[in-house]
């Protein structure tokens, strides 16, 4: 996630966000790194506290680490399942170190909008935050990999309609390949000769397919990852 | 055999274990053997001389059968090794141990030959001996078929079998029977000829409700007992994935962590070491960690390592690559080269490009596509002289000697791409069922060849690897 020469502005003032980590040194990082179109309101360190405070302070975005104690020692996942109610009006980015791809996708089945790693720079996060905040969905290269290794690449493959939840469309599919390539959204917008928000649009739509889809291969594939 | 479970470093005798390689039956002779260091073959024939006196090696064979446990003894060897060489992410299963099938039919098969031998010597002597010898026979059978259930259960092969559990439900049940049988058919020996039909019935009934009757004051203790025996093997599980990695991090991170404050005014060497422990802690806990010369995504991680490791920008800054691996495939002759002409592209990118540095890497059926992208100014790649041999011929010559493409896209604030197509031959896919045991075979299939090297070279690799995805399936 690369940030573009033009950042992201926000609809109207900055975006409230909800800091969810376990590591204190690790949010008063991002703390400091976050530019001033993003404004951290609340914090947490494990899962009880961050349920309470999301549920009071109901904020536009969360960022949630995939990995807290506490709770049922479900973690980021968790926490999202026990804000389903919140879903409308909140939503999350899940922001974590890890490389595994239950980690990522899991917290991606359950509801979060977008997934980061912890090594993104402060332009690349606010950027993220503001993008999630307006509805979009957030891939780094590295959960569009994931995407393309559980939806496969073979070339019978290609969805045909817009219905089809269990496999990409072709278009999809070259979006998310761009990303994989380490591309941001405009990058990838002039590469294919479309608009940022189609971008958006397609990435949105492979965000849902993988929250949604009953594919058998993803299935299987999570589950050969000790996903299900 | 023997020389295949010695494991160089290892004790000098390797502890008594029943291992599923090269056993014919239990594995008893095969233990022994390891143990002794003495050759399997030797084993077996003393067994079986033993046998002729007395029975001796028989009983000997059996009492073994029984008490000595299940397992591979070069890894029983291996865990007493300090807890730091053990790793937290499980390694691939290098394929089924070898068994010959049938066992439990030619166990069977003995048992019967011997029975008959036993009657008709019987027969020709002392007839009245006959009466006894059927049902202790009947009920030792059954006792083997119920005992039986212990040896499977503990070589965990029920959780690989689809229908495991229903054949252990058969075997108790069709063990209890035959015991039954052969006690009932004792007492009936023992009360003198003939016993009549409606005490028979009357005697089975109470003895059946006396059992259900203490099975049922029995049953809350053995339920605790199973959980309570499930728990603990949680628990040490827990633990000794717990000790792993204080292990690992006292081993590796906190030794890191020391050598970075003490030379934390070096920031280029502090970034790259840092880079580097991360890597491998990375590696340690969410990697599979294939089998060297099974994956070339593990191959292509070892390279981007080599080029973190060695290159810098010209202002001697680290810089961390960007890695995503899409599928993965045994390596071959065109993944190779393909993997030398992204190790230079990498290269280039570091030194001569500004990161952010990204490598993407496909797998497809037909051919394995590799993407290096850096934010540099770029170059043109007809403007390279022909002199020039680092682009011209270590990326793009190598990769177009087998028969695949290379190009290099440069745009301003764009920076520079270089993508590589190799054609490969068919392979096992990613996505196959059971991927990772497949290919796991596989290796072991192909691993023949002379050279020592898992797969062989050029065309016949497609060949011999479809060959083993055949036998793997």
């Amino acid at each position: 996630m690369t940030s573009g020469s033009v950042p992201v502005v926000p609809p109207a003032g900055p975006v409230d966000v909800v800091l969810v980590d376990d590591h204190h040194m690790f949010r008063a990082g991002v703390r400091a790194s976050l530019d001033a179109r993003v404004r951290v309101v609340g914090e947490a360190e494990n899962v009880d506290e961050a349920v309470e405070v999301i549920h009071a302070l109901r904020p536009p975005v969360v960022l949630l680490d995939v990995h807290l104690p506490g709770g049922d020692g479900g973690g980021g996942t968790e926490v999202l399942r026990r804000c389903a109610d919140l879903l409308a009006g909140t939503t999350f980015l899940a922001l974590s170190v890890s490389d595994a791809a239950d980690d990522v996708v899991g917290v991606i089945r359950v509801g979060a909008r977008g997934y980061v790693t912890k090594a993104i720079d402060g332009t690349a996060l606010s950027d993220a935050v503001v993008r999630v905040a307006s509805g979009d969905a957030v891939f780094s290269p590295r959960l569009a990999g994931f995407v393309l290794d559980a939806f496969g690449t073979a070339a019978g493959d290609v969805a045909t309609g817009d219905d089809e939840l269990d496999r990409l469309s072709a278009r999809e599919r070259e979006v998310m390949r761009l990303i994989a390539r380490g591309y941001s959204y405009r990058e990838v917008a002039s590469e294919l000769f479309i608009s940022i928000k189609t971008v958006e649009t397609h990435v949105s739509a492979v965000l849902r397919k993988l929250q949604l889809s009953s594919r058998h291969e993803l299935t299987r594939w999570a589950a050969a990852r000790r996903l299900l | 055999m023997t020389d295949e479970l010695r494991v160089p470093g290892a004790p000098v005798r390797l502890p008594l274990r029943r291992p599923e390689r090269g056993r014919v039956f239990a594995g008893v002779a095969v233990g022994v053997a390891a143990h002794l260091d003495l050759p399997v073959r030797m084993v077996r024939v003393l067994f079986v001389v033993l046998t002729s006196l007395l029975g001796v090696g028989a009983a000997l064979y059996g009492f073994l059968w029984l008490t000595v446990p299940v397992g591979d003894p070069a890894d029983a060897a291996g865990a007493g090794r300090p807890p730091v060489l053990g790793r937290l992410a499980r390694r691939q299963e290098d394929g089924r141990p070898f068994r010959l099938p049938g066992n439990e039919v030619l166990i069977g098969v003995l048992l019967l030959a011997a029975a008959v031998v036993l009657v008709v010597v019987r027969a020709n002597g002392d007839a009245a001996d006959l009466g006894w010898m059927l049902p202790v026979l009947v009920l030792l059978a059954g006792l083997v078929l119920a005992w039986s259930q212990l040896d499977v259960v503990a070589r965990g092969r029920v959780r690989r079998r689809s229908g495991g559990r229903a054949q252990g439900i058969l075997r108790i049940a069709g063990g209890l029977l035959l015991a039954g049988v052969g006690v009932l058919l004792l007492i009936t020996e023992v009360s003198g000829r003939g016993i009549e039909p409606a005490v028979l019935a009357q005697a089975v009934v109470a003895a059946v409700a006396v059992l259900a009757g203490v099975a049922l004051v029995l049953a809350p203790w053995w339920l605790r007992l199973v959980r309570e025996l499930g728990d603990e093997r949680a628990a040490r599980a827990r633990e000794s994935e717990r000790a792993d990695i204080a292990a690992h991090l006292h081993d590796s991170v906190l030794q890191t962590l020391a050598i970075i404050r003490a030379r934390a005014d070096e920031p280029t060497e502090v970034a790259r070491m840092a880079r580097a422990q991360e890597r491998e802690l990375r590696d340690w806990l969410y990697s599979d960690r294939a089998e060297p010369g099974t994956s070339v995504a593990a191959e292509l991680k070892a390279v981007v390592a080599e080029v973190e490791d060695t290159r810098t920008t010209p202002d001697g800054e680290a810089v961390a690559i960007d890695v995503v691996v899409v599928g993965d495939r045994s390596p071959d002759d065109g993944t190779a080269a393909l993997l030398q002409a992204t190790r230079e592209a990498l290269v280039n990118a570091v030194v001569h490009g500004r990161p952010p540095v990204s490598l993407y890497l496909e797998v497809g059926d037909e051919a394995v596509e590799v993407f290096v992208r850096d934010h540099g100014e770029g170059f043109d790649i007809d403007a390279v002289p022909a002199d020039r041999f680092g682009v011209r011929e270590s990326i793009l010559g190598r990769v177009r000697r087998r028969g695949g493409t290379a190009s290099v896209t440069s745009k301003p604030d764009r920076g520079t791409e270089v993508h590589l197509v190799v054609p490969v031959g068919p392979c096992l896919a990613d996505d196959e069922p059971a991927a990772a045991q497949a290919v796991g075979e596989a290796s072991v299939a192909v691993g023949t060849s002379p050279d020592g090297k898992p797969n062989g070279r050029g065309r016949s690799n497609g060949k011999q690897n479809a060959a083993a995805k055949e036998q793997a399936t």
